[in-house]
C-alpha cells in the first residue's frame, strides 16, 4: 500500500500519460499513485486511460491551473 | 452555493466539452464563417501576411516572389492587421482561449522544465511551419476545411498527417521519456 508521486508539472500532452503509463506498470496493485500535471489535456486522457484500464481515479483541483490525479492500481 | 459548484458553471465554463458538442459547433461555424467570407477557416496563411507585412515595412518588396503570384496572396498585401479577417481571427482564437482559462481559474504560465523542451519547440515550430507552407495550410486549412470542402486534398492530407505523427511519437518516446 505505497505511495508514489509523479512529478509532471510542465509537461505536455502525451508525455504525462506515458509517464503514467510507465511508472503504473512496476507498482503493486494497492499501491497510489499520484501524478501531478498543469496541462488541462492530461487531465482528460490520464484519467480516461486509467478508468478504461480497471483502476480507481480521483481527480483534485490543487491551484489554478494544477491537478493531482490519484490513481488506485487495483489489478 | 459558491459558483464553482453550481452543476452548470461546471459544465460549461470548468470542465472540457464533450467531443461532439466541438465537432457539431465547428461545423456550425465553419458553414458561416464560409457564407460571411466566402472562403472557408484557415490558420497559418495569415502568419505569411505578418511577415511579408513586416518584410515590406522594414526590408523591402515581396511582391515579385513566387508565392505572391497568387491573386489572393498578393491582394492581402495591401492590407493591414486590422482590416484582414483571417489575422483578426487568429487575434480572436488567442484572446477566447486566454477568456475562457481565466473563467475557468486554469491560467497558469507554465515553466520550461528543460532546455531540451526548448530546442524541442524551436525545431518543431520551424518545422511545421515550413510544412504548413509547402502543404498550403495546416490542420485546419488543409484538414479541416479541406475534409469539409469534399477536396481530395484533405484526405491525403489526413493519410500523411498520420505518418507524420507516428515518426512524431517516437522521437518524443526516444528524447523525452
Amino acid at each position: 500500500m505505497a505511495e508514489y508521486r509523479l512529478d509532471c508539472l510542465g509537461e505536455a500532452c502525451p508525455v504525462p500519460l506515458l509517464k503514467t503509463q510507465k511508472k503504473l506498470a512496476g507498482l503493486n496493485v494497492g499501491d497510489m499513485l499520484i501524478v501531478e500535471i498543469d496541462h488541462s489535456c492530461a487531465m482528460k486522457n490520464v484519467p480516461e486511460w486509467a478508468r478504461k484500464e480497471g483502476h480507481n481515479v480521483e481527480i483534485e483541483e490543487t491551484g489554478d491551473g494544477e491537478w493531482e490525479i490519484y490513481i488506485e492500481k487495483v489489478k | 452555493m459558491k459558483l464553482e459548484e453550481n452543476r452548470y458553471f461546471k459544465a460549461v465554463v470548468k470542465d472540457a466539452w464533450p467531443y461532439t458538442v466541438g465537432a457539431v459547433l465547428l461545423a456550425l461555424l465553419n458553414i458561416t464563417l464560409f457564407i460571411a467570407n466566402g472562403s472557408p477557416w484557415g490558420v497559418t496563411t495569415p502568419f505569411v501576411y505578418w511577415a511579408a507585412w513586416i518584410h515590406e515595412t522594414l526590408v523591402g518588396p515581396v511582391r515579385d516572389w513566387v508565392y505572391f503570384n497568387n491573386p489572393t496572396h498578393l491582394k492581402a498585401l495591401d492590407l493591414t492587421f486590422f482590416t484582414h479577417g483571417g489575422s483578426l481571427m487568429n487575434l480572436g482564437i488567442i484572446i477566447g482561449a486566454l477568456f475562457t482559462s481565466l473563467a475557468a481559474s486554469q491560467f497558469k504560465i507554465r515553466k520550461i522544465k528543460s532546455f531540451r523542451q526548448v530546442i524541442a519547440a524551436i525545431v518543431g515550430g520551424l518545422l511545421m511551419g515550413y510544412g504548413t507552407r509547402i502543404a498550403f495550410g495546416c490542420n485546419i486549412g488543409a484538414f479541416f476545411s479541406g475534409v469539409a470542402s469534399f477536396s481530395l486534398h484533405g484526405w491525403v492530407y489526413t493519410i500523411f498527417i498520420f505518418a507524420g505523427a507516428w515518426i512524431g511519437s517516437k522521437l518524443l518516446v526516444k528524447f523525452f521519456m
